[in-house]
């Protein structure tokens, strides 16, 4: 009889297993497979109902699987703007591909951006340089929404985050913010400190700066990159551009739009081009070093009367992917109501940007009336925290990382040679940051960030010149070298 | 009823526990199965370190001929995971048999037809029978097709042109694999390695408790037992799968030991085998490990001697293999659901299914092992009947 009962035991053994390993193999049955442009392999995606009434909205969530989960926290990333997508963020999720072989890697679309319901009031892809018509759109889409807008902030932000995580059943998160989204995970970090392992901030933003005075910043790329022009023997032969530019400025003839043809049509602008155009080109063309090596000869063309290197430039920088709704909301209410005219007089003085990129803000801010919204003192934290700034960075400079993060002990710095704004991808910096997230309390051995060099400067119409060697020697900017 | 009565009286029970001594005493039966179970997960974790080292990180050895004056070509090339030697006049073949991935040589004249936009040569030599150079090359090409893409965009800018007219769409590729599907090529070999233990593990008690016993005339004796011929049979297939699965088990459980250890992440590759998945994979190698004892068993006992035995066994163990072999190469749809009843057949398919970490209809792994079990039943009674007959005795 106990043989009887031994086969019967081994059959319903055999039935309970197979049945759990059934159920086991469907235990993700609440996301969904799908895919975002720029990364090949599938995600598991779900949308997370946030807010109420006006200001409702399905989060949506996108989560790269690690290839073998060995119980390591995830990362999640945050988009910089304000009013970047995390979903957007595919070039960093190739960059940590390596990381994400055994740690999760979570994007948040972030309410107001990408697919949380991007609110980008229909100026996303044309962006028509008359700022008075930019007003006038704006202020219908405030009107339109205007609930939404007054509740998109950093605090919601935050609070929208921390519910992903519970939600996700994640214990402790690992935080890589760029940019604006920097300021993003250190305000969580004063939130929701349990909830947090480790911080890496590209591009830091601190709580108590102002980062929307650009100007200062902007000008100490730009004679960064002056400088290593000047020690490219190839580059140098370009002459004085940055004297150029300057001259241009100063000479600026707003209708002289028929100089800038549209490079994709090829047609003749018909509208004027005001100065800030130019700036603000210039300002952009500095956040990749790519881009970057592209001025002095646009630069030293337009002074000889050829604007269509400029116009080749513009071309290349001409889709932002904000969206905007979300970018004034968040910047109106905690940025641009803090920044004084004398802090804004100061910062612009003897800049090649002046007051071309805040001027935007203030015109779009004045149609926008959000309430102001204030952080307070942040408090010390002792997270390890790896901050990656670029050498030539024209908005978030590598000496921010030195300037208001005094709360923070434990934190490593990162300087790329001739870097721009955001650096997670060059060189061997991914690799540094799979270290770091490993063992976070341990030194990181940085010697290989001396091998990233800026790419060659564009000298001719072939392009760089390719026989002469680049010079290797790197000259360090001083801080506060303006 | 009757059959379990039958099944369980006290001379029945004492055959079944003979068998099961004669089996596990037997140290060359016993060597056999284990040394099988022990190299399979070995030969896994060879095969799998190979794809590694063609499939992985590498650093490649190139040689660059005329580099020294193009150095924003060396510069790039030298990127990532290069050696990159620059010589100058040098035999690329040569080069290559010394050693080098890949060879890259430079046109004479190249700076100047670059600057005047005659686009000038770069020759990249390599060897194709050389397993790595192929590798290389794409490295190579890699490299300076980021320069060269460089190039263009400054090119086009220079000219006012945007980047974006080079691109009139965009192709976004969406690979819908999940990393533990992508494992699929590298354990699809593992059900017919674990079918395969289940063969060899039981060869050799097989034959020793069939024509062995038929030379020792034991078999006889224990005809004289009362016992039905049946549970003669039975009691000899229940001991010899008993090692048989034991060894397969025991395979198993050493590949769940090794792959956590193994770099497949690397790869991008998951082990996605869950515990349960294992459990059931053993679970399910039990009725197939009935029916290859019973089908060997019945095999040894129509062979003529012992030694007949041996080669008839020994043919047999590369047969089901080389079936299952030829059926996956030929490309027929295997998951049917027919395919499911095929023992053999059948059990490869879940494994390959459970091995990913993906799910298996329970009806059908019922449905099909009950078909082996089938099988066994009948392989028995027909062995059963053998056994009455004199000339079975009677060969040596």
């Amino acid at each position: 009889m106990l043989w009887i009962r031994g086969l019967l035991i081994i059959t319903l053994g055999f039935c309970v297993w197979v049945s759990l390993a059934v159920a086991s193999s469907a235990e993700s049955d609440n996301f969904e497979s799908c895919h975002l442009d720029g990364w090949g392999s599938s995600l598991l995606c779900t949308d997370l109902p946030v807010g109420e009434g006006d200001t409702a909205v399905d989060l949506a969530v996108m989560i790269a699987p690690a290839v073998n989960d060995i119980g390591r926290e995830p990362i999640y990333l945050l988009a910089g703007g304000p009013g970047q997508a995390a979903s957007h963020l595919t070039p960093i999720l190739n960059a940590l591909h390596k990381v994400n072989q055994d740690r999760a890697i979570v994007l948040v679309d972030r309410r107001g951006s990408g697919y949380s319901g991007a609110f980008d009031c229909g100026i996303n892809r044309e962006i028509t340089m008359d700022l008075g018509v930019v007003s006038e759109r704006l202020s219908e889409c405030y009107l339109e929404k205007t609930t939404f807008a007054n509740a998109l902030n950093s605090r919601q932000a935050v609070e929208d985050l921390e519910k992903v995580r519970i939600h996700l059943g994640h214990g402790k998160i690992a935080l890589w913010g760029g940019s604006w989204g920097t300021r993003t995970a250190l305000l969580y970090q004063q939130w929701y400190p349990d909830s947090l392992s480790v911080l890496i901030l590209d591009a830091v933003a601190p709580i108590d700066t102002k980062v929307f005075l650009t100007a200062r910043a902007a000008e100490n790329a730009l004679r960064k990159l002056e400088l290593d022009c000047s020690e490219d023997p190839i580059c140098a032969e370009l002459g004085n551009w940055r004297v150029e530019l300057d001259q241009l400025l100063v000479s600026w003839d707003k209708s002289g739009g028929a100089n800038f043809p549209d490079p994709r049509s090829g047609d003749r602008l018909k509208v004027d081009i005001p100065r800030s155009f130019l700036q603000n080109l210039i300002r952009t063309a500095l956040y990749a070093p790519e881009t970057a090596a592209q001025i002095p000869f646009a630069v030293s063309q337009a002074g000889s009367g050829n604007y269509l290197p400029l116009s080749g430039l513009a071309g290349l920088l001409s889709d932002s992917g904000m969206s905007v709704g979300l970018t004034l909301s968040v910047a109106c209410a905690e940025e641009l109501n803090r920044t004084s005219s004398e802090e804004l007089a100061a910062d612009s003085r003897g800049s090649f940007l002046g007051t071309a990129f805040f001027e935007f803000f203030e015109e779009g801010c004045r149609v926008w009336p959000v309430a102001p919204f204030s952080y307070k003192k942040p408090e010390p934290r002792n997270h390890p925290v790896l901050l990656i700034s670029g050498e030539a960075d024209p908005i978030t400079p590598y000496y921010y990382a030195d300037q208001n993060l005094n709360y923070l002990s434990g934190a490593k710095h990162l300087l790329v040679p001739g870097g721009g704004h955001i650096n997670t991808m060059r060189g061997c910096v991914p690799e540094l940051i799979k270290i770091f997230l490993n063992s976070p309390s341990e030194a990181l051995d940085t010697a290989c960030l001396d091998d990233i060099q800026r790419p060659p400067f564009m000298v001719g119409f072939f392009g760089p010149e390719i026989d002469i060697p680049k010079t290797k020697e790197k000259v360090r900017v001083q801080e506060g070298s303006l | 009823m009757n059959f379990t009565r039958r099944m369980f009286t006290a001379p029945m029970r004492a055959l079944i526990r003979k068998e099961l001594l004669e089996v596990w005493r037997d140290r060359r039966a016993l060597g056999l199965a284990l040394a099988f179970a022990i190299l399979f997960p070995g030969l896994i974790a060879a095969m799998i370190m190979f794809a590694l080292k063609s499939q992985g990180e590498k650093t490649f050895r190139v040689a660059l001929i005329g580099g020294e004056n193009v150095p924003v070509l060396e510069q790039q090339l030298s990127k990532g995971s290069f050696q990159l030697d620059s010589l100058s006049e040098s035999d690329p073949a040569s080069l290559l048999n010394n050693n080098y991935d890949a060879v890259v040589k430079i046109a004479d004249g190249f700076a100047d037809d670059y600057r005047n936009f005659r686009s000038p040569k770069v020759y990249l030599y390599v060897d194709g029978s050389n397993r790595f150079s192929g590798r290389g090359a794409t490295h190579v090409q890699k490299n300076l097709g980021e320069l060269q893409q460089l190039i263009v965009q400054q090119r086009l800018v220079a000219r006012g042109v945007a980047v974006q007219l080079m691109a009139p769409w965009q192709v976004q590729v969406r690979d819908v694999s999940t990393p533990s599907s992508r494992s699929t090529w590298i354990f699809s070999s593992i059900p017919m390695l674990l079918i395969m233990t289940l063969f060899v593990g039981c060869l050799s008690s097989s034959i020793d408790t069939s024509a062995g016993e038929r030379e020792r005339m034991s078999l006889e004796v224990l005809l004289q037992q009362p016992v039905e011929a049946w549970q003669i049979v039975l009691g000899k297939v229940i001991a010899v799968s008993s090692i048989s699965w034991f060894a397969s088990i025991l395979a198993l459980t050493s590949l769940m030991v090794v792959f956590p250890f193994l770099p497949l992440a690397e790869m991008g590759i998951k082990h996605a085998t869950t515990v349960w998945g294992a459990v059931t994979i053993a679970l399910a190698l039990l009725p197939l490990a009935l029916l290859i004892a019973v089908l060997q068993i019945l095999l040894a006992l129509r062979s003529q001697s012992f030694k007949d035995a041996q080669t008839q066994l020994s043919i047999l163990q590369f047969l089901p293999v080389t079936l299952l072999f030829i059926l996956d190469m030929s490309a027929i749809e295997l998951k049917g659901p027919l395919w499911q009843l095929v023992p053999l057949v059948a059990q490869q398919q879940w494994f390959k299914v459970l091995l990913v970490g993906d799910s298996i209809s329970v009806a059908w792994v019922i449905a099909g092992s009950l078909v082996s079990l089938l099988l066994v039943v009948g392989c028995i009674l027909g062995g059963a009947r053998a056994l009455q007959r004199e000339s079975l005795l009677g060969a040596t």
